[in-house]
Order: C-alpha cells, then structure tokens, then sequence
C-alpha cells in the first residue's frame, strides 16, 4: 500500500505541454501495472503566464482510497521526486498566485530527488538551490532547458528523457518496460523509446547532504486572512516614487513589493553603460518599468523586478549596450550601474566574458514555428 | 461640460514624463505589450486620474491577491461595463464638484478594456458611453486579438485563421477561425458623429501613443482609442520581439494608424507613408510567419489574407478604415 506523487515545475506557458506530457506519461504507464493515478496542474497557476512558474502533479497510489486522500489537498504537501525543467527554477519559485518565493526542494520529500535538465554542473547547481535540513539527492539531465510555444511543441524529447531518468531514480513508481509501453501507446516514435531507455541508463545520482546549497533566505509576506482586508476589499496602491535611491536626482518607482516577479527570468539584461547614448527606449519600452533613472541620466535594470522578456535588448540601438545573458551565469540581484561606479574597468570585463559566453550558447524563449527545431537541429551539426 | 487638464503635446520620446502611474509586480507574461499599454496611458494622464477596468487580462494580472502595481486609484467593472462604469464615474465627479462635496478640477477619466470586453460583450456600452457629449471621457480598447486572459478563446478581433481553444487547425479544417477581424474604430466614428475623437494606436510607437492619449483627454467629451496589443502568449513568439511584432503590424497594413479629429481623418506614421506612396507595404506573411499562431498556414491561406489586405488597401472606399463604396454597384 503506498502512494507516489510526482511535481514538474516548470514555466508558465513555455513548458506547458513538455509538463503535460510528462505527468500524463507517468499515470498511463502507472496504469498499466494496475495502479491507479491522476495528473493535474496546479489551480493557483492557472491561467498560466509565459514564464511565471508554474507546477503540474502525477499521483499514484495503489487503491484509489488512497489517491482520493492525496486529491483532497490543493496541492501535494511532499512528494518523491521533483522534476524542475529549467535550471534557472533552481533560485526559487514565485507563484502567479501570491506565496513569496519558495525553494525548488520545498515539496521534495527527506531523501527524495529532484530532476533538473540544465548545462551546469551538480555544484554550480546547489549553489542556486537553498539549503535545508534532511537530505535528498540530485539527478541532471544533461541538455538546454526546452521550451515551446502554445500552440507549436518543441519535440526534442526532453519528455521522454526525463520519463526514463525518472524510472531509475524512482523505482518505486514504475518500471521501464511500464513506461516504455505508455510512451508507444501515446503513438511516439520508436527513437523516442530509445531517448527514454538511454537516459534510464545514463541517469546519475548526486547526493545532496543537509547544510549544502545557498544559505539565502527566500523572501516571505504574511499573507492578511479575511478579517484583516479592509473593507470593501480595498487594497492600497504604490507610492509615487522618487529620486534614485532616495536622493534628489534621478527616478526610482515604488513597487509592488509583495508580488516581485524576479524568479520568472531565464535570462537578465547586461548593461553597457559606455555605449549607452541616454535614447530612453529600454526604459520606455519596458513593460514591467523596471529601469531605475540613474542621476547621470543612465538607466540601471532593477533586478528585483525584471522578470526578463528581452524587450530591452530589442529596442536598444546600440550593438551589445543590451544583452540577455543566461540568469543561470548570475548569484545575486544587485545593482549593475552601482557595480560599474564601483570599478568601471572591472564591470567591463566581467561584462565582456559574460557577453562572449552567451554567444557559445545561446538561451532563447520558445519555439514559435514548426519546422524550426528541424532547422535548429541542422544548425547545431552533430549536437 | 467640466474642463479638461492642461496635457499640452509632448515634442520629442525624451520629453516623456518620467513619473510612473503604474509600476512594477504585475502578473503579466513576460514582454505584456498591454501591461506597456497601461503604463504608456497613464504617463500621459498623469497623477489626476482615476483609471475603471473591465474584466481581461489587465484586470486579473494587476490586483489578484490583494496587491497592484497602480499608483493612481483604479476600479474594476464587469466585462461589458467599461462604457457605462466611464460615464457613471464622469457623472459622479461632475455631480460632487456641482455640489461642493469635492473640489472643482478637472480629473481624468479613463476606462479600458480589451478585445472581450470592448469589442465584443461592452459595444453597446461603449457606444451609449460615446453618445453622451457631456462628459470627458476616454475608453482604451487594448486589443490582444483573444480573450488572453483565459488561455486564448477567439474574440471578435482575433484574426482570420488565427489558432485558439476556440479554433485549433485539424486535418481535414485547417482555418477554423472563419470570421474577419471586426473594424471596431471606423465603426464607432461613423456610429457617433458628435464624438470628437477616435483613433487608432500601438504601445510599439510610444510618442505616438502617449500624444493620442493626451489628444482624447483634452478634446472634451467621450473619446475612444483602440490599440493593437502584441500578445506573447497568445500569438506565440519570442517576447523580445513584442515591440517589433507591433511595428509589423502597421508596416505590413494589418493595423492602420490614424485619428478621426472632428470628422476629420489623419493617418500617422507608417500608414501616412504607405497611403502617400512613400512606402512599400511589406507582404503579411514577414508578420503573420513570426507567431506560432499562424504556423498551420498553408501558401494558399497566405495568399487569401494577403489579398483581403491588398483588397482593404486598393478596394476600400478610404483605404484600410472604410470598406464601402460611394458609387453604386461597385
């Protein structure tokens, strides 16, 4: 007698239909050794937004007694095995519904594993993830984190990838031969079998001991119960803001300081602040303000409120004054106009390797139309 | 009739103001045109201002939760009512200040809403809004072209073809979205003749954007603004590209840009060069393959929404805003 429950974190709308297939695959393949199961997304992310974090849920219990006690919960309290399909989830995860930032590992059980698909090494990645007190152990799908869009699928077979993993590192929940059958019912193709058992065979285990891993604290809100709303569900606005930092010159907005928005960013922007020729446009044009006005008139990305759509590289004029660079390149959200007063020379070196890296390998959001994972695949040669 | 605010045009993208009426800790995807929409608006109204939303994306991404992202005071209305929730707030001020319970100023009132709510469920709220001359108002439609807000259901903007909950492309159907987007600006200006201004905008032309906004706000009286909203999301691209895919809409003739000032009609930037000939339209296909919306269109779907465009530009009475005819049996 025994339940397993599964979570897939991922990002809203960019990774939906990699989520679904993952959690479905896991019940259909747990039906076929005559258990029972459901799979289901969490109510609070829905409507899903592009890259918010989102979480999606595999449960599967023995009797179906036992599946409608875990199904009277929200959401899963603890679960066996979290899968996290973008490395850059590893800093922590702000739901679209209001929660504070909680750690990737936060659901996954003493001793449980968390999956992530990710170019990093094992303790490039614990650096990212918070510390706690029971162990668990960490499992890498090597790869770029694979994201679609609504309506086109990007079939690289990650899916299948982290469905093989996930037999191995969970033996408890299904086999193989199990998974093998529910991935040839669903009408894959036979080369998606073979990703599925290679990666069972491939698949590698990192423990992870209590204490390792980033010592930050997530942020948290105390969130008001319903005696404390005001009345009429009134709820106060922001301030008008000021000047930067405070001081007289330059702007710095108030901002909503309960919903941050950060963990939705897969890449950040790098400024060059001796290209910038002051046009406004970044500023202007970016839909979450989150530009603070310097008082030399430059314009310092607010790392607490980028939620890192690129729309700020797009419009920039200047060659490499904007770039997105991988979040997973970056340990903290500090000023980088406040880093360049600091030392200008060494801003630009740190700034210069970042930008000559990102070239190497470039991190986009989604995948818009069909035939461009065909051309992709092309491109990369032998990858 | 109150007076309106002293919002003289603003010359130059520099000279935008830099205060903020709508700021950051929004529940938006990532590179929201509309949430740009918003800030843009408000920019250009400044602090006197009280903002009504009606139901749509702008409404849930903005104070779920018990947290917003706006500093100036904002109220939501039900999804038809943005119409009637702009005259009921413009009466409201005008009857307290008539009756010394508030100081005589003037204070902006804008109502926004998007496609659903605008162009579809709050028409004709929109149009009993736009009959009552004796309030200043102004009514945003930010049109993402789908009811965005819950996971893409097609409106009565969504474009022909274009993949939706609503309209997925099958096997044997590959358009299932068969209606033609509606003409909703042209359609009010013509429907109300003593509304003073109508126009036509994009968030992608920010200095064109914030002046139309002060333009409707000063003309006195009720104002409407329709303005097309790339949607990451929904139209599925890169959200880096939002501001670009705007662009592409105007430069392609998909989207025309003009204001209706006192029944007079002006074209601006892009539309006023491809309608003067200085400009080449650019063909649909360069905007239409850059979203995964359109990814099941086949060469001859192309050709088919091309021609409607090409028809609209070389076939319409006033190219791209009226689709009639003066002269009998044409």
């Amino acid at each position: 007698m025994s339940t397993v429950a599964v979570e897939v974190v991922y990002r809203g709308i960019f990774q939906k239909s990699l989520a679904r297939n993952i959690v479905r695959s896991i019940v259909f393949a747990a039906r076929k050794e005559g258990k029972i199961g459901t799979a289901f997304g969490r109510y609070g992310d829905s409507p899903e937004r592009n890259g918010i974090p989102a979480k999606q849920f595999a449960i599967v219990a023995d009797t179906a007694e036992e599946l409608e006690e875990n199904l009277a919960v929200y959401q899963a309290h603890e679960v066996d095995v979290t899968i996290n399909v973008d490395d850059t989830l590893c800093k922590g995860v702000e739901s679209w519904a209001w929660y504070g930032l909680e750690p990737i590992n936060k659901l996954t059980k003493p001793n449980g594993t968390l999956i992530v698909t990710s170019r990093q090494t094992a303790e490039s990645l614990i650096e990212d993830i918070h510390q706690r007190e029971e162990p668990f152990s960490l499992s890498i799908i090597p790869g770029v984190p694979s994201f679609s869009g609504l309506w086109v699928y990007k079939d690289d077979h990650t899916d299948v990838r982290i469905l093989g993993t996930l037999c191995k590192v969970c033996p408890q929940l299904v086999s193989l031969k199990s998974m093998v059958e529910a991935i040839k019912d669903q009408g894959w193709s036979d080369l998606k079998i073979t990703s599925a058992e290679k990666a069972y065979e491939r698949a590698t285990d990192r423990p992870v001991e209590p204490g390792e891993g980033s010592a930050s604290v997530p942020f948290s809100f105390e969130l008001p119960g319903w005696k404390t709303m005001e009345e009429g569900l009134v709820i106060r606005g922001q301030g008008a803001g000021g000047g930067f930092r405070g001081g007289e010159e330059g702007f710095q907005p108030d901002r909503n300081e309960v919903f941050k928005k950060w963990s939705t960013r897969s890449m950040r922007p790098v400024v060059n602040f001796e290209t910038c020729i002051k046009c406004t446009l970044c500023w202007l044009q970016c839909p979450d303000t989150c530009f603070d006005v310097t008082p030399d008139g430059l314009f310092d990305a607010n790392m607490e409120a980028c939620c890192g759509c690129g729309v700020c590289e797009a419009v920039c004029p200047v060659p490499e004054c904007v770039t997105m660079v991988n979040e997973a390149e970056f340990n903290d959200n500090n000023s980088q106009w406040e880093a360049w007063q600091l030392d200008k020379d060494g801003y630009k070196k740190w700034m210069t390797v970042l930008i000559e890296k990102e070239k190497l390998v470039e991190r986009t959001h989604g995948f818009h139309h069909v035939g461009q994972y065909a051309e992709e695949a092309a491109n990369a040669g032998d990858n | 009739m109150t007076t309106v605010q002293d919002l003289p045009q603003i010359r130059g993208v520099k000279n935008i103001p830099i205060q903020e009426g709508y700021t950051s800790g929004h529940r938006t995807c990532q590179g929201c045109e509309s949430a740009l929409v918003m800030r843009l608006m408000i920019k250009a109204a400044g602090p006197r201002t009280i903002v009504v939303g009606s139901t749509g994306c702008m409404y849930v991404a903005n104070t779920t939760y018990y947290s917003t992202p706006w500093v100036v005071p904002w109220m939501h209305t039900q999804l038809g009512s943005s119409g009637s929730a702009a005259m009921g707030t413009a009466a409201g001020l005008a009857s307290q200040m008539r009756k010394g319970k508030m100081k005589n100023e003037p204070i902006n009132v804008i109502a926004f809403c998007g496609d659903g709510g605008g162009v579809d469920m709050g028409l004709s709220a929109v149009s009993a809004a736009l009959q009552h001359d004796e309030y200043n108002l102004l009514i945003l439609c930010y049109d993402n072209e789908s009811y965005a807000n819950t996971d893409i259901q097609v409106s009565g903007s969504s474009p022909w073809g274009a993949n939706s909950t609503f309209s997925p492309p099958g096997k044997v159907h590959n358009i299932m979205n068969k209606r033609w987007k509606k003409n909703t600006a042209p359609m009010l200006a013509v429907g109300h003749p003593n509304c003073r201004y109508v126009a036509t905008a994009c968030g992608s032309y920010g200095l064109d954007f914030t002046n139309k906004i002060r333009r409707a706000l000063t003309i006195g009286g009720p104002t409407f603004i329709h303005s097309i909203d790339p949607c990451p999301k929904g139209w599925d691209y890169d959200p880096k590209y939002s501001h670009e895919l705007g662009m592409l809409a105007v430069e392609t003739g998909i989207w025309v840009q003009y204001e209706i000032v006192d029944g007079e009609l002006i074209l601006n930037g892009p539309t006023k060069a491809i309608a003067n000939g200085i400009r080449k339209r650019k063909p649909v296909e360069d905007y239409l393959m850059r979203q995964g919306r359109f990814a099941h269109f086949t060469p001859d779907d192309l050709k088919m929404f091309q021609a409607k465009i090409d028809e609209s530009w070389e076939k319409w009475w006033i190219p791209g805003v009226v689709p009639m005819s003066p002269e009998a049996g044409a």
